[in-house]
């Protein structure tokens, strides 16, 4: 029997799911009942789940193999060839890790939430926290998810989540529009992720991500093909060797990363989610949801980790939309859409990080991300309720001297986005792209990849430290922003916390220290990813990577040179990139210095028309695709339908003109029939 | 004896008579009288195969025939005369009411 | 026994219903209609039967036969029985009958003893068809299941009743002429088999020991008689392009009525499909899989498509009837444990869900008096409780985790995508699976212009809240979509039970 936390373990999501019925129920049938429209509950389910979160953290780091897992079977396939789907879950350091950070930040959204719903007089409260109640217990599911479907499944559930609350103010035009948008494109890539759920259970017979007695780990069979051990035999379709078949697996399954990690083709959702309450944005939009994507590909690396071109293919499209991203960033003029840019621009990193083999760094840069960026979008939050719901940065300015929480907060967020030393993204960020360009050296796919992350370092500065001076510093622009409302504990406190963690959480994993200085034993997460069982571990893909994928790692000079090398030129870019930016706009009057960039600014503010041939797409090809078919429908198929019956109908009406009603016709007719048939039967007969 | 053929080219005459009267008459009555005329065409068919096989049922058949025919006729002439109270005629082409 | 007294007392029901005064025939109705309900329910929870119906070796559920009509060499008997594929559809006939009748308490305001007398009627066939085990019995409530549906859309429909009515009726019963001669065609190709009974007939055919009909030798007349009987049943389902009058039908029926015939009408086509084409003849299902499966994947797409193209609701749903029912061929055509197991749940997931769908089009039309999406907008300030179901159905329409559809259509595309039956699976089942996509638009398309937005509506109905008879049946359906949802495996166990003999006998994938 596990131990005390692990019973427990179904209680993480619990919990939040007990405070979604409560909200639900509670606010539909009795509302005065509820404390708070909902929020109490939330904090008590939220907070609990941090504790059990925390707890199960160090129960793992304790235990003999370094996790727990359990399932119960969902349903149960008759027959000899059995295929059972499951239910379980799986503690291991990559998931706890991501359950501390989900329950905390959904900790510190509910608290905010308070400062930025409650106080703000919404209403439908309950069903704002019903929302964000179900969402939590979804995410914390597909967290500790166990296999590959029961990933899907919450990986929907979350969808579904982020849909009611992006739609939250349904009053207005606007955010139904978006949460359908975002509900759509996700969905797009979900249709290829469940068609590879469905590939992997035809294919290893199990969709586990870790073994147990009595099955096997999908991708450790994977492992076992590929590397011709044993008698290990898989089922592949379409006639495809097993090698290019699990690249279409991993590919199909990527198709929902991409979506709901918002790379780019099926970016185009996150920017208009943006809609929905910042909270949620917070939340869902920045630290947690479309983190999930990132998160199943860390999760099943043992399988991508076998397939080279998935892995380049990853990580190219990683670094093209950190870039892609990044520009439209630079000329957005409203606080979250930048945030929105820039969240697009991050995860783009973690992919690349990831399709360089860099399993720790990406996990890293999830870490701090969630981090600072759930900050950056609180503390844009607390300036949007100074600003009295006016998000344009235009009319901000000056702010630094009104709300010094929030300024220094946000600041720290921004430093660690930015990747300014020693601030939590720059370890993280910098680990990212020493993996890339390592392994670049040998790869010039990756070199063009990790090139184009470089690049994006410096946009991200400029955007960056351009929405900070346009907000917070020169003069106020508006009577608004010369005398901000002003906001409350439950403002300040989530984004102090969040602004020291944003600071300091690089300091987990500080590996160019380690390098450089020869300091044994400060890489702590990389020790942490690297404790679990075997198959998950760190050490584990690294292998991986360098005997199927051939990842080798390159050094220029020497590995203190390359390691100085990579640091410093994207610390300068970012450097670089900020100073741009506080030339620009560090003044007590600025100017919209991006329309100098023309017809390009155009492009960019338009977000490279991606959403106009989205829209086409949807609109000017499926619709009238769509009403082609009803046409069709109604016009030939019905139209035979309704033939059948008039020609019928008219051939009646035709040949009922007989009944004349004349008695002599009816005497003519039958004496003509007796005739012809007494001449048949005589023909017949031979009578003539 | 006068051969069998003799008897069935007069009644097919006397039944090709009938005929045409109904194929060509209006007149109800005129109709009536043709349809008896098929009938006895019938009879005289009965009786002269009766004779011919010397078996009695054909004639005793046309006995029933005959009574039957009176039986129609005394039908026949009330719906002519339903049909002259209701079309003031007894043409049979006028009563189309019955027709699609 | 129990079948017939399930039979019997709804039957009588009707009558009691028939001859009651108008205003009290809707509640002794819904409460007449809790006897079959508590009747079905009693059978499942005592339930206990293996293997399939129409397969030797099979243990049935409340089986009962005797000798009934002996018309020369040909024996008609009285058999009826229950396995793991009829016994979920008798109880979704019963309950979705209950909340069918407490949805019309609303929208039937007219000859209402008629009505309600008529929708029991409805149930008491349903219940036979489901359950008849012999030819001519199943025939005889196959048809009988026609008249009262006719007249329920022809007399309480709407203005274009007539039309829809008499074509429902005759393209239907024209079907079931094809299918009829399809099947007596088969039994006299049998010879010395002088039976209707479907067991009988099921293991003769399967035992290889057709002969030839006149010209026409064993092999051809398999595939002739599959082809006849295919058509039969595809108009029913209904299969593109021979889906038309379904459409016509919905729109113009009464909200119960519409209830009843997607939830449980079109299911008498796919438990036909499965009970006579693919278990009696599985060698030319399998031999022409590709084509039905186009038959499939074409209903899939194109029915979701021409639901992105209707502005009606209730057209939406009825089109995207269309859709799900081509999963059900997909999964039948796989012929593998998931396949045919997952398309029989999905007829009763589908069941549950089109119900809901209907149910809650019809409340809405309640209140405003219209169906058109461009007439209406923001009902969601003014009716939250009805929106909120309506978006729990629309989800579980599209398939979200945890509700019965999802389950249904992750079993048949499982079971297809390693069918072994059928060539290059993998890409019709994808090819297919593209449906989640398209169902996910129309739905969320039309749930954003209705429900959300400003509030605006275009008629001059004051739109308030629902009453509680329109609104409980909504939660019912919706738990009952849940709770399948969470565990399948209180339907799926005993199907997977009974379709498991079909594919292990007849090859196939697992």
């Amino acid at each position: 029997m596990a131990a005390l936390p692990f019973e427990l373990a179904p209680a993480i999501a619990a919990l939040p799911f007990v405070s979604f019925l409560i909200a639900l129920l509670v606010g539909a049938f009795a509302p005065r009942l509820l404390p708070k429209g909902g929020a109490i509950p939330g904090i008590l389910a939220t907070a609990g789940s941090l504790l059990l979160s925390i707890w199960a953290f160090v129960a793992v780091s304790g235990s003999a193999d370094g996790m727990y897992h359990e399932y119960i079977t969902w349903v149960a396939g008759a027959g000899e060839a059995t295929l059972d789907l499951h239910f379980g879950i799986l503690l291991d350091p990559l998931s706890t890790m991501m359950l501390i950070i989900v329950s905390l930040v959904a900790l510190l959204v509910h608290v905010f939430s308070l400062g930025y719903m409650n106080d703000e007089g919404e209403t439908g409260l309950p069903r704002y926290y019903a929302g964000l109640g179900l969402f939590t217990a979804s995410m914390l599911s597909f967290v500790f998810a166990n296999n590959l479907l029961m990933a899907f499944m919450f990986f929907e559930l979350v969808g579904l989540c982020s849909w009611l609350l992006i739609g939250f103010w349904f009053r207005e035009e606007g955010p139904p529009s978006a949460a359908k948008k975002a509900f759509l494109v996700t969905r797009f890539g979900d249709y290829f992720f469940l068609v590879g759920v469905v590939g992997v259970l035809a294919t290893f017979g199990t969709s586990m991500f870790v073994g147990s007695e009595n099955m096997e780990a999908f991708p450790h069979i994977a492992e076992q093909v590929l590397a011709g051990e044993g008698a290990v035999e898989v089922t592949t379709f379409l006639g495809f060797e097993p090698q290019a078949w699990f690249a279409v697996l991993g590919l199909l399954i990527l198709g929902g990363v991409v979506g709901k990690s918002a790379q780019f083709p099926l970016h185009t959702w996150l920017p208009d989610a943006m809609e929905g309450p910042t909270p949620v944005s917070a939340l869902i939009h920045a630290a947690t949801m479309v983190a999930a994507g990132v998160y199943l590909v860390a999760r099943i690396y043992g399988f991508y980790a076998l397939l080279p071109q998935v892995l380049a293919f990853i990580a190219f499209v990683g670094g093209f939309t950190a870039l892609f991203a990044a520009t439209m960033g630079v000329v957005k003029k409203e606080i979250k859409q930048v945030l929105a840019y820039s969240t697009i621009s991050q995860y783009g990193y973690m992919m690349l990080g990831l399709g360089a083999g860099g399993y720790v760094a990406a996990s890293f840069h999830l870490l701090t991300h969630a981090f600072f960026k759930a900050l950056l979008f609180l503390g844009a939050g607390s300036v949007i309720i100074a600003m009295h719901h006016n998000e344009n940065m235009w009319d901000m300015g000056g702010l630094k001297e009104k709300m010094p929480v929030t300024y220094y907060a946000f600041l720290s967020g921004s430093l660690a986005l930015a990747g300014i030393v020693p601030f939590s993204g720059f370890w993280s960020k910098d680990e990212v792209l020493y993996e890339a360009f390592v392994h670049g050296l040998n790869s010039p796919l990756l070199l063009g990849a990790y090139a184009m992350g470089l690049l994006a370092v410096f946009f991200t500065g400029f955007y960056t430290f351009r929405m900070v001076f346009l907000t917070f510093h020169g003069e106020p622009r508006t009577d608004t922003a010369r005398d901000p409302h002003g906001v409350g504990w439950n403002v300040k406190f989530p984004l102090a916390v969040l602004g020291i963690l944003a600071a300091v959480t690089g300091l987990v994993n500080m590996v160019p220290v380690q390098k450089l200085l020869g300091v044994e034993g400060i890489d702590f997460l990389h020790q942490w990813l690297d404790a679990g069982p075997e198959v998950l571990s760190a050490h584990h893909y690294s292998t991986l990577t360098h005997d199927f994928a051939h990842y080798t790692a390159g050094t220029i000079g020497s590995a203190d040179l390359t390691v100085l090398l990579s640091a410093g030129v994207s610390l300068g870019l970012a450097l670089a990139g900020a100073g741009a930016a506080w030339l620009l706009y560090d003044v007590p009057e600025p100017v919209r210095h991006t329309d100098r960039l023309g017809r390009i600014k155009t492009v960019l503010f338009n977000n490279y028309y991606q959403d106009e041939f989205q829209v086409w797409l949807a609109q000017g090809v499926t619709l009238p695709v769509a009403k082609a078919a009803d046409k069709f429908d109604q016009g030939v198929i019905d139209g035979v339908v309704n033939g059948a019956s008039s020609v019928s109908l008219f051939g009646g009406s035709r040949i009922k003109r007989v009944q004349t009603g004349v008695v002599s016709n009816y005497a003519f007719l039958l004496t003509t029939g007796l005739i012809v048939l007494l001449v048949a039967f005589g023909i017949m007969g031979g009578w003539f | 004896m006068v051969p069998i053929e003799y008897y069935l080219l007069l009644s097919a005459a006397v039944f090709c008579i009938g005929v045409f009267g109904i194929l060509t008459r209006r007149n109800a009555l005129l109709f009536l009288m043709s349809v008896e005329l098929l009938l006895n065409a019938a009879n005289i068919n009965l009786v002269a195969f009766s004779r011919f096989h010397g078996n009695l049922t054909g004639q005793t058949f046309s006995l029933f025939t005959l009574a039957l025919a009176a039986a129609e006729v005394a039908i026949g002439i009330g719906i002519v005369l339903v049909l002259y109270r209701n079309f003031d005629d007894v043409d049979v082409t006028e009563a189309t009411t019955m027709r699609w | 026994m129990w079948i017939e007294a399930l039979i019997a007392v709804t039957l009588l029901s009707a009558f009691a219903v028939f001859l009651s005064p108008d205003g009290a025939a809707g509640k002794l109705a819904f409460a007449l209609s809790l006897l079959p309900l508590a009747g079905s329910l009693w059978m499942y929870s005592t339930y206990e039967a293996s293997g399939n119906a129409l397969l030797a070796g099979s243990e049935l559920a409340f089986e009962e036969t005797f000798q009934w009509v002996v018309a020369g060499d040909y024996a008609l008997q009285w058999h009826v029985g229950l396995d793991g594929i009829s016994m979920p559809l008798v109880a979704l006939t019963t309950v979705l009958t209950s909340l069918a009748l407490l949805a019309s308490w609303t929208p039937i305001d007219e000859r209402q003893s008629q009505f309600y007398g008529l929708m029991l009627f409805l149930e008491a066939s349903l219940l036979g068809v489901f359950s008849a085990l012999d030819f001519f019995v199943w025939f005889v409530f196959w048809e009988m299941v026609l008249v009262p549906m006719y007249v329920l859309i022809g007399v309480w429909g709407g203005p274009r009743r007539k039309y829809a009515a008499i074509k429902m009726f005759v393209y239907t019963n024209l079907a079931s002429l094809v299918m009829f001669i399809g099947f007596v065609a088969l039994v006299f190709g049998l010879g010395d088999v002088n039976s209707f009974d479907m067991p009988t007939v099921a293991q003769a055919l399967r035992g290889g020991e057709l002969g030839s009909l006149g010209p026409v030798g064993p092999d051809a007349l398999k595939v002739a008689a599959f082809v006849a009987m295919f058509a039969g049943f595809a108009v029913k389902v209904p299969v593109v392009p021979f889906h038309t009058w379904l459409p016509d039908a919905h729109v113009e029926a009464p909200t119960p009525v519409s209830i009843m015939l997607a939830g449980v009408l079109l299911k008498m086509g796919t438990y036909a499909l499965l009970r006579f084409n693919f278990t009696m003849l599985p060698g030319v299902a399998q031999d022409y899989a590709t084509i039905i499966a186009l038959f499939a994947v074409v209903s899939v797409i194109y029915g979701a498509m021409l639901a992105l193209a209707q502005s009606d609701l209730k057209r939406i749903v009825a089109y995207s009837s269309v859709s799900s029912m081509g999963y059900v061929i997909l999964g039948l055509v796989a012929y593998s444990l998931y396949g045919l197991g997952g398309a029989t749940f999905q007829m009763i997931a589908h069941g549950l869900i089109s119900g809901l769908m209907f149910m809650a089009v019809g409340v809405i039309y309640n209140t405003t008096h219209t169906r058109m999406v461009s007439d209406m907008s923001g009902l969601a300030s003014k009716m939250p409780f009805t929106v909120t179901v309506f978006v729990a159905g629309a989800f579980g329409y599209m398939g979200l985790p945890l509700m019965a559809g999802f389950a249904a259509e992750l079993f048949i595309f499982l079971g297809a995508f390693q069918s072994t039956v059928l060539a290059s699976a993998p890409l019709f089942t994808a090819a297919a699976m593209f449906g989640i996509v398209i169902v996910a638009g129309y739905l969320l398309f039309a749930m954003q212009r209705t429900l959300f937005g400003p509030f605006e509506v275009e008629t001059d109905y004051e739109v308030g809240h629902a009453a509680f008879h329109d609104v409980a049946p909504l939660v019912v359906l919706i738990l009952l979509v849940v709770a399948l949802g969470v565990d399948p495996g209180i339907f799926y166990d005993m199907i997977q039970n009974a379709v498991d003999p079909l594919v292990k006998t007849a090859g196939g994938g697992a």
